[in-house]
């Protein structure tokens, strides 16, 4: 019984939680990441990424922690949880339900 | 596991403020930096790229605050959301909602208003300085229980071996008349050696404290006044230190004022004066009659100081003939002081823990049932794919707002209940330190502590169990009762029950001290104390004559007022807390020391005295204007003395020698009836009644007769006294009907106390069983619908959800008898009149509360037999 979140939202979490499922990130890098991975299809705007960065560490899906960064600064960096990598194989399977049943009814309708 | 991180997050977010926003601040910081890097190597010079990332950024302060609100409003979306949805459950059923928050504002109420009470009269500290050091010091007679003033020879012996003591003072609280603009007054003295203010550890408001030489013999006419009565008497003038203060005999010169709030012992003093003793002749000031308080060197105990003063008396004991077999009696002044009120107050903690643990069992049984209805709702979400953990966090919050209402509500009451307390226990305590009550956090952490606890625990109860059914079998047994519900169903038949009997055990103490309060207001108190009205007089330092002389015209004046029927005097009223023993002779008895003499009281009264206090003449005759200062000596004994002394044979015309009165023979002119001089439930002892016109005494007492209302007449009596002497001091009136009701006040508050817990018990048990049949009755619709259609009768439906709470009630009621039985002990102090196993009150207990209990089950049961079969065929 998850609240109703809008699906722009919603898609984003799912993109934070797969994009730091490979590994420790921070909010540049995942930025970055989405960015490139999308071929610059998704651009992860700074209003977004960071409110919903830090309400999925507020919901124990990702937890932060500081390190050097690639250029030796410190920067936070976003691990999931055990929690988070639970939601992230259900997002996933929503996502792809949904998607699914979508993409049906664009062709066939 | 997830729980704990979460919380260990969501804290640090409200706790670590600081922290997290400026972590916050780099992380943004970072972000914007790798921009601005981007931006020169895409070849920007690095001012532009600065502000270029910026402007992309719109603005670090915006990306802030957006994050802020994502961190908050997870944590503050979901609570409002489940107190959203708390709220709206408990509103869905108004009923649980309103009688869960009624028992727990009952239970929490009351414990907080008795905590609060028992806090500020038991457990707060006296307000002086190092106050635990304060210890008072008695004597302790031998072959006797209890404890006696203190002599001053033994006073100066304490003071110079004892090292147990930083400062010994010795006090006595004889009146002080003083004169002033508003006429004359006799106020409250406290006469004390020099230490007193270091004893309490106080300093003087203005002045200064006595000097040592001020406790030595000699004229010392200094005075410092109590803070009350320099606002009072003085106006608060700044200036007073050096004044004068006026009394019959000249004036007293003020050097200092008291800090306001300071008792000696219970006394709060108008004026101190000093207590000179002679060393060398130490009882020239008066022998076992003075109050001696101490306080202890740092670091030393009571213990300490009493196995010391044990040592001292013995040595004492040797030494000094009046002092053998005698011991020194030390406590701790706040545990002295509070010694009367703590049998009582325990009592209530009891009484009120009861009704908390009622009110629990109540709530606990309430949510229970609840909890069964819900067990549907609770499996459908749960296969709806509800985690357990999100179906507690609901329960847990359903329970804090719960109990938070009824904590809340609990608090209000509390207040109330308070200001109710203090003005039903005004002049019941004997601590003053009761006029500053308020709720103190204790309290209220203690008050929440406990609604939490069993909301909590009784609302998870549920949860628990519904954790435990799969959510098939539950959905299945959502209609009907499965074994789940069978066990529910006895545990809430052993609350039901536990409720009961503690109601019953409530009820009981609440009959018998109800009885012992009719019983005390009936008792025959041997005087008639309606129409009467006394004042003090405080005769001072005239000769004999002119004493006895001053209280014939004054009596002589006072039956002139009208309206007054007779007028005396008497130096210790009945029921005023003084009286006076002494021992007496037979004539032809070999006369031998004062300890061989036959005990008996002894009261000093004028003329008209039976006739003022209508206390009947036996035998003989009252006092009356034959008997002169010159005269033969008369004396008057009471009717209990007649007996115990003059056992069938003749009284009058008997001859005594009373130690008191000079040792003058006296003849016996009559016998009056007895008098329960020393309280509503004192025994009347043997008494013999001296003339203050043969033996004048300093201290008297006017008691005045009156037609009518008699505190209507003090202004008028007052008057006359004034036109006798204007320099006469008078204490305020008081009415004997004051002093009997000022006797009744404790046993009152007891009775009301109790019998007003116990009804609440009677009402929480009374809904209790309630509950358990009408929610019986609603799980059973189903099946009586089919009993009815088969062909049950109406009576037989009655009877069938009549009859388990018939029985419950019953078993509580035997239960409850037993186990108020089993404590009766706990109340005996408390009666009189009745035995605590007195059978009227177990049987009136028993009766009301079947009568309640018939009552409110008999509604459900009815509500039962009127069920339509083919609604009820219908219902789910």
């Amino acid at each position: 019984m998850s609240k109703p979140t809008d699906l722009v939202q919603g898609t984003l979490d799912l993109l934070i939680l797969r994009v730091i499922a490979l590994e420790p990130m921070h909010g540049w890098a995942i930025a970055q990441r989405i960015r490139h991975v999308s071929n610059d299809e998704l651009r992860v705007g700074q209003g977004s990424l960071y409110p919903a960065l830090h309400k999925l560490e507020q919901q124990g899906w990702i937890e932060a922690e500081w390190a050097a960064s690639e250029n030796n600064r410190r920067a936070k960096y976003y691990t999931l949880t055990r929690a988070g990598r639970k939601a992230l194989e259900s997002e996933t399977a929503q996502w792809e339900r949904l998607a699914a049943a979508i993409s049906l009814v664009v062709r066939r309708a | 596991m997830r729980w704990a991180t979460k919380l260990r997050l969501r804290l640090r977010s409200l706790l670590q403020g600081d922290r997290v926003e400026a972590e916050l601040d780099e992380e943004l910081r970072f972000h914007l930096d790798r921009l601005t890097e981007e931006h020169v190597a895409a070849g920007l010079a690095p001012a532009d790229a600065r502000r270029a990332a910026l402007r992309e950024m719109g603005g670090l302060d915006q990306r802030k605050e957006e994050c802020r609100d994502a961190r908050g409003l997870a944590l503050v979306d979901e609570l409002r959301q489940d107190v959203r949805y708390a709220l709206r459950g408990l509103r869905k059923s108004p009923g649980f909602t309103t009688v869960a928050i009624l028992s727990l504002a009952l239970g929490v109420g009351a414990n907080t208003t008795i905590f609060t009470f028992v806090n500020a009269v038991l457990l707060r500290p006296l307000p002086y300085p190092g106050s635990d050091r304060l210890v008072i010091l008695r004597e302790r007679p031998p072959g006797a229980e209890g404890t006696v003033s203190v002599h001053p020879l033994n006073f100066l012996e304490w003071r110079a071996r004892a090292r147990s003591f930083e400062a010994l003072a010795l006090v006595q609280t004889p009146p002080l008349n003083v004169t002033g603009a508003n006429g004359a007054e006799q106020i409250a003295r406290v006469q004390t050696t020099a230490e007193l203010f270091r004893v309490f550890g106080v300093g003087p408001a203005r002045g200064r404290v006595f000097t040592p030489e001020e406790a030595q013999p000699g004229n010392h006419d200094v005075v410092i006044l109590g803070h009350g009565f320099w606002q009072r008497w003085f106006g608060g003038d700044p200036a007073v230190v050096g004044r004068r203060l006026a009394v019959p005999e000249g004036s007293l010169t003020i050097i200092g004022v008291a800090p306001p709030g300071l008792r000696i012992g219970l006394m709060e003093a108008d004026a101190y004066t000093p207590l000179p003793i002679d060393p060398a002749k130490p009882d020239s000031i008066g022998s076992r009659s003075f109050q001696c308080y101490g306080r202890l060197k740092p670091r030393v105990s009571v213990d300490a100081a009493r196995a010391e003063m044990a040592v001292v008396a013995s040595a004492l004991a040797r030494q000094y003939p009046m002092d053998e077999g005698y011991g020194v009696f030390v406590s701790g002044l706040h545990e002295y002081l509070v010694r009367e009120g703590r049998p009582a107050l325990r009592l209530l903690m009891a009484v009120v823990a009861t009704v908390l643990v009622i009110a629990c069992v109540n709530v606990a049984g309430l949510l229970m049932a609840r909890g069964i209805r819900r067990r549907g709702e609770l499996a459908v979400r749960a296969s709806l794919g509800a985690s357990r953990g999100r179906l507690v966090r609901q329960l847990i919050i359903e329970s804090l707002v719960l109990s938070s209402l009824g904590g809340a509500a609990g608090l209000v009451l509390a207040y109330g209940g308070m200001l109710a307390l203090v003005t039903l226990t005004a002049g019941a305590l004997t601590v003053g330190s009761i006029e500053p009550i308020r709720l103190e956090s204790t309290c209220l952490v203690f008050t929440l502590l406990v609604s939490t606890m069993t909301a909590v625990v009784f609302g998870l109860l549920p949860a628990w169990q519904a954790s435990r059914v799969e959510p098939q079998m539950a959905l299945r047994e959502r209609t009907r009762g499965g074994t789940a519900d069978r066990r529910q169903h006895r545990m809430r038949s052993v609350l039901v029950v536990t409720e009961v009997a503690m109601a019953v055990v409530l009820l009981v103490g609440a009959g018998l001290l109800l009885r012992t309060f009719s019983r005390l207001v009936r008792v025959d108190l041997g005087f008639q104390q309606a129409g009467t009205i006394t004042m003090g007089l405080f005769l001072g330092r005239r000769p004999p004559e002119a004493r006895v002389a001053l209280v014939d015209q004054i009596l002589e004046r006072v039956e002139a007022v009208p309206g007054v029927k007779a007028a005396s005097t008497i130096q210790f009223l009945p029921l005023s807390g003084m009286s006076c023993g002494t021992g007496f002779w037979l004539e032809g008895q070999a006369r031998g020391d004062a300890s061989h003499a036959l005990p008996t009281e002894c009261s000093l009264v004028s003329r008209g005295y039976f006739a003022a206090m209508d206390v009947p003449i036996l035998e003989g005759r009252p006092f009356d204007g034959r008997d002169r200062m010159g005269g033969p000596r008369v004396v008057i004994v009471n009717r209990s003395f007649a007996r115990r002394y003059f056992p069938g044979g003749r009284v009058l015309g008997r001859r005594i020698i009373v130690v008191w009165s000079d040792e003058a023979r006296a003849e016996i002119v009559g016998v009056v009836g007895d008098v329960r001089h020393n309280g509503l439930t004192s025994e009347p002892v043997p008494t013999v009644f001296l003339l203050h016109a043969q033996t004048p005494g300093y201290i008297t007492t006017l008691v005045v007769r009156t037609a009518g209302d008699a505190s209507a007449q003090a202004a008028a009596v007052r008057r006359a006294i004034h036109d006798v002497d204007p320099s006469q001091a008078v204490s305020a009136a008081k009415t004997m009907e004051q002093y009997v009701g000022d006797l009744l006040v404790r046993p009152r508050m007891y009775a009301a106390l109790v019998a007003f817990f116990a009804v609440f018990a009677v009402i929480l048990a009374a809904i209790g069983i309630y509950g358990l049949i009408a929610y019986v009755v609603t799980q059973r619709t189903h099946e009586i619908g089919i009993r009815l259609a088969l062909g049950a009768s109406r009576g037989d439906v009655f009877r069938a959800a009549f009859g388990p709470g018939a029985r419950l009630t019953f078993l509580g009621l035997v239960l409850g008898i037993g186990a108020a039985w089993g404590l009766r002990g706990l109340v005996s102090t408390f009666l009189f009149g009745v035995t605590p196993g007195d059978p009227v009150s177990y049987v009136v207990a028993a009766a009301v509360f079947a009568v309640v209990a018939i009552a409110v089950a008999a509604i459900p049961a009815h509500r039962a037999s009127r069920v339509e079969p083919t609604a009820a065929l219908r219902y789910e």
